[in-house]
């Protein structure tokens, strides 16, 4: 079962790793710098997406 | 073949985020624009009126004033005084960046949390190595959505504007916490084999809430609850239509574009 998936996504597993780490290092720096980061430019310009995902907000 | 794979996700990301902008604007928008009427008149929060105006100093003195409990944790925690040093410093003024509409702003950090979330998805993804497909895509959205809104929502649920909360760094911890622990919670349970696993897994799930999210001490607000309510559900359900819409379009780019042959 899991061989058959795994196969399916076509990258070797040390540069599935690699691409793996990287997307959720982006990904939590990109969620962080709109959802949490104390900038008050930054909290403003998100201001209803922050609220709208619920993100702990004012 | 990485950067295909980081593209594609980010591509499924910025649709996706396009889409929730447009969910937004049914329901979620035109209550947080309602709740704004109402946050100006609550005695302990300072005028806010519109994102517009500076919030910096105006959010300090939010900690501060708001209790004599918040301004205990605002001594003991280590953040805060690291805010409001930057704050006082007058290097952040407020205001949306580059002079962009309000509605703009919003698009901009819905696309970016929209690929943010995608990378996250993918990267988990390509970690545990289960491939999401446009089959599986639904499922992985939902799960995404469990670990992301609904369990910290138990705790912490979507705030108006003008709510009364606790001290936000203690709630952003607990937040983040509650969101990692949930995330490999689910994993344990939905993909792992082993009994133990599935009996670990629930624990994390239980632990944040067992150990409780941060409460304001004093709930009264000048936001009517009716409204609190309503926007809980519309937030809830507006962020599972965007996490179910970008499992099943992560699916498809990856089956279509990155998927050899």
């Amino acid at each position: 079962m899991a061989t058959s998936t795994v196969s399916s996504i076509p990258l070797s597993l040390s540069d599935r790793l690699t691409a793996g780490f990287v997307a959720l290092m982006i990904g939590a720096f990109l969620v962080f710098g709109a959802g949490l980061a104390n900038s008050a430019v930054l909290h403003d310009t998100a201001h209803d997406t922050r609220h709208a995902y619920g993100f702990p907000c004012h | 073949m990485i950067v295909k794979t980081l593209l594609a996700a980010i591509v499924a990301g910025l649709i996706s985020g396009v889409f929730t902008t447009a969910a937004q604007e049914l329901r979620v928008t035109p209550l947080i624009l309602h709740a704004e009427e109402f946050e100006g008149e609550a005695p302990a929060a300072p005028n806010q009126p519109s994102g517009q105006q500076p919030a910096a100093t105006d959010h300090q003195h939010s900690l501060n004033d708001a209790s004599p409990f918040g301004t205990m944790l605002a001594t003991l925690s280590p953040i805060t005084p690291a805010y409001a040093h930057e704050h006082e410093g007058g290097h952040e003024e407020g205001g949306v960046m580059f002079g962009m509409s309000r509605f703009s702003g919003t698009l901009l950090a819905n696309l970016v949390t929209g690929a943010g979330f995608s990378l996250l998805l993918a990267g988990v993804s390509l970690v545990i190595g289960y491939p999401i497909t446009i089959q599986n895509g639904a499922l992985w959205g939902a799960f995404g959505w469990l670990a992301v809104h609904l369990l910290p929502a138990i705790g912490l649920p979507p705030e108006l504007p003008g709510f009364p909360a606790a001290e936000l760094g203690d709630r952003q911890t607990w937040w983040a916490a509650t969101v990692l622990l949930s995330a490999v919670g689910l994993y344990l349970v939905a993909l792992r084999r082993e009994v133990i696993a599935k009996i670990s897994g629930l624990a994390l799930i239980a632990a944040p809430h067992a150990y409780g999210a941060p409460q304001p001490l004093d709930i009264s607000s000048n936001v009517p609850a009716v409204l609190g309510a309503e926007f809980a559900v519309a937030a809830l359900a507006t962020t599972l239509a965007f996490w179910l819409v970008l499992g099943v379009v992560s699916g498809f780019i990856n089956e279509r574009f990155v998927k050899p042959g």
